[in-house]
């Protein structure tokens, strides 16, 4: 208590969280590393899907926790990323790597243009962007019945990750397993790495005081652009995974019950301490399955959370361990 | 030339006339979404399950035999109590905060799950009608409408300019355009803020409930109806400008229209998406909506 209180004396709020966190990412990862031997095979594809889902709930910290900017249409870049790989491993090609490739390229030319009209809103309407523009892409593929339209996508087939020297079948449980896990680690990692650099510093100026950071001689659009690129792809890893674990897609892969539940993941977890999210991505899917076990109305019961988190804990579970102001 | 005008007469005039309808209940929607923004800076994610609200209420009602015009009379006050309650209990203690936008947004749409999962427990997933009061067809140049219809328009329209009149004509409209350009300055006057805040959840839910007793007859009653319609009324409060009360009616007449003219040649399923389409391009071209913001001059 006390190395934190003079942290924040010193104003280096930073300082105080890294001291309180550093070590529960490798804790956790060491966790989830056994994982697989603690549970049984319904709980190890229940954490794929709470990790991919964690990767939205990322996007949306990187957005919100460091820039400041609520999206509501985060799900968007997870769906467009899902029908993507589904539509080229069912049509073009079976390589890993070029579909990896395809889908990136393509999230980044929908963000950029998307990000560029989204960003030049202030506030609250860059939300209603992001929630509009998502709305109209998940009509769009609803109605479209070339790709499926409402039924969605089904049948696709599940690729090899092909190494150099050995391939990677990820229709084994326990390998999809490990490289979902290994993916959204090495996610998790460079989105650190990225927002400790002097950009995140710059991303944490805007979101705290939007109008002094021009006058440090910072144009804050190319900045916020870069962020919502980044969250973007992050969303988009999620996608890429998602329809090998399910076997199908649907619109409602791009719906506004992703979006919010990802918000609400972050929200869980703790928005601005990027493994908040992911931690609540997991806690959010496991209990939506447990208590859907039980009984029907697990959407009361995460509406209730969810309320009670907004009401009482705005920080989060980690806000709890961070012991500071909420930010 | 005859023959553009027949269709003229017979297949657009209809149309057009169906959607005068859809939009005056929109605008009831909308108004009270844009009127709690303009005010209180809160987006009210719960807002289309207050609107479900009134629907069940009026379908509780009508089913202890109170009948259509209880409903009409009765579902605005329970759907502005429980409009009330959320900003009490729910919104009031988020508002000292610096980031109320976002917090409030989250609030209102976990209370919204709450709401809609609650009535399935309740009522189940069945879709229920309400019974229209009055029955018949009547011609209006030649073309036949249901008398109901022309009461939906009748007691929607009274409701909008009852609402312009509200805001725009007595004391307590001046409160609340004064409180929405400045709250600080407003209660240093002695306004009871805390009051006008509470009054005007009250109202704009109050507005939802009528809507739902209005539709009620036309569409149907379940659990999602709130969802499918905020939405769509969402659209309407970006294309007006949040906050704008003069905004949330023109364009619930304007989309409804384009929704309704649209669905002559393409696919209704698209129709909406062109809906959103033109709100996205009003969003791209003029973020803040066609008209100004409650309490702005």
């Amino acid at each position: 208590m006390q190395a934190a209180t003079l942290a924040r004396r010193f104003g280096s709020a930073a300082f105080a969280r890294r001291s309180a966190l550093g070590w529960i990412a490798p804790a956790l990862l060491a966790l989830a590393l056994v994982f697989p031997w603690l549970a049984g095979e319904f709980y190890v594809r229940l954490a794929i899907e709470a990790l991919l889902l964690g990767a939205i709930a990322l996007s949306v910290d990187i957005l919100l926790g460091c820039a400041g900017l609520l999206s509501l249409g985060q799900a968007m870049y997870f769906g467009l990323s899902a029908y993507l790989t589904a539509l080229c491993y069912l049509h073009v090609t079976q390589s890993f790597w070029l579909v990896a490739a395809i889908v990136a390229l393509a999230v980044a030319a929908v963000a950029a243009v998307l990000g560029a009209v989204a960003i030049r809103a202030k506030g609250v309407y860059f939300a209603l962007i992001t929630f509009g523009a998502a709305e109209i892409a998940g009509k769009i593929v609803h109605n479209t019945r070339a790709i499926g339209g409402s039924d969605g996508l089904i049948g696709i087939p599940v690729p090899s990750i092909a190494l150099p020297g050995f391939d990677i079948a990820l229709r084994d449980n326990l390998t999809f397993y490990y490289v979902v896990l290994l993916a959204i680690s090495l996610v998790f990692l460079g989105v650190t790495r990225i927002l400790a650099t002097p950009f995140g510093s710059v991303l944490a100026a805007i979101r705290d005081n939007a109008s002094r950071v021009p006058y440090l001689g910072y144009n804050p659009f190319w900045y916020k652009f870069l962020a919502y690129l980044l969250a973007a792809e992050v969303a988009a890893v999620g996608g890429l995974f998602y329809p090998l674990l399910r076997g199908f897609v649907g619109p409602d892969l791009f719906g506004f019950e992703v979006s919010t539940q990802s918000v609400v993941m972050a929200l869980v977890g703790g928005v601005g301490t990027l493994i908040g999210p992911l931690v609540g991505g997991v806690v959010i899917t496991f209990l939506q399955s447990v208590l859907g076990s039980f009984t029907e109305r697990h959407l009361l019961l995460l509406g209730v959370i969810f309320i009670l988190f907004v009401r009482f804990l705005p920080g989060g579970l980690f806000g709890l361990l961070r012991r500071g102001p909420a930010p | 030339m005859t023959e553009i005008l027949a269709y003229l007469h017979f297949v657009l005039l209809p149309q057009v006339i169906d959607g005068l309808i859809i939009g005056v209940a929109l605008a009831l929607v909308a108004l009270g979404l844009t009127m709690i923004f303009g005010l209180l800076d809160v987006i009210n994610l719960a807002h289309g399950e207050i609107y479900m609200l009134g629907g069940y209420a009026a379908l509780t009602l009508i089913g202890w035999g109170g009948g259509w015009w209880s409903a009409i009379v009765l579902v605005p006050v329970i759907a502005g109590l429980a409009g009330w309650a959320l900003e009490e209990l729910g919104v009031r203690p988020l508002l000292p905060r610096h980031d109320r936008a976002v917090v409030t947004l989250l609030l209102t749409f976990g209370v919204s799950l709450v709401l809609r999962d609650l009535a399935q427990v309740i009522f189940g997933t069945e879709t229920y009608s309400l019974p229209p009061p009055v029955s018949g067809v009547t011609f209006l140049a030649g073309i036949p409408v249901p008398l109901y219809r022309l009461v939906v328009l009748a007691v929607g329209l009274v409701a909008i300019v009852l609402t312009w009149w509200l805001v725009y004509r007595t004391r307590i409209g001046a409160v609340l355009r004064a409180a929405a350009a400045d709250p600080e300055m407003t209660a240093s006057f002695g306004i009871p803020i805390r009051l006008v805040y509470g009054a005007t959840f009250f109202y704009g839910c109050a507005l939802a409930g009528l809507a739902a007793v209005l539709l009620g007859p036309i569409y149907a009653v379940f659990p999602t109806m709130g969802h499918d319609f905020l939405v769509l009324a969402f659209a309407v409060v970006i294309v007006g400008g949040m906050g704008s009360i003069p905004g949330a009616v023109v364009a619930a007449l304007l989309l409804a229209q384009v929704h309704g003219i649209a669905s002559l040649w393409i696919p209704p399923v698209w129709a909406e998406t062109l809906v959103y389409g033109v709100m996205l391009l009003v969003l791209i071209v003029r973020p803040a909506g066609l008209f100004s913001r409650l309490g702005d001059a």
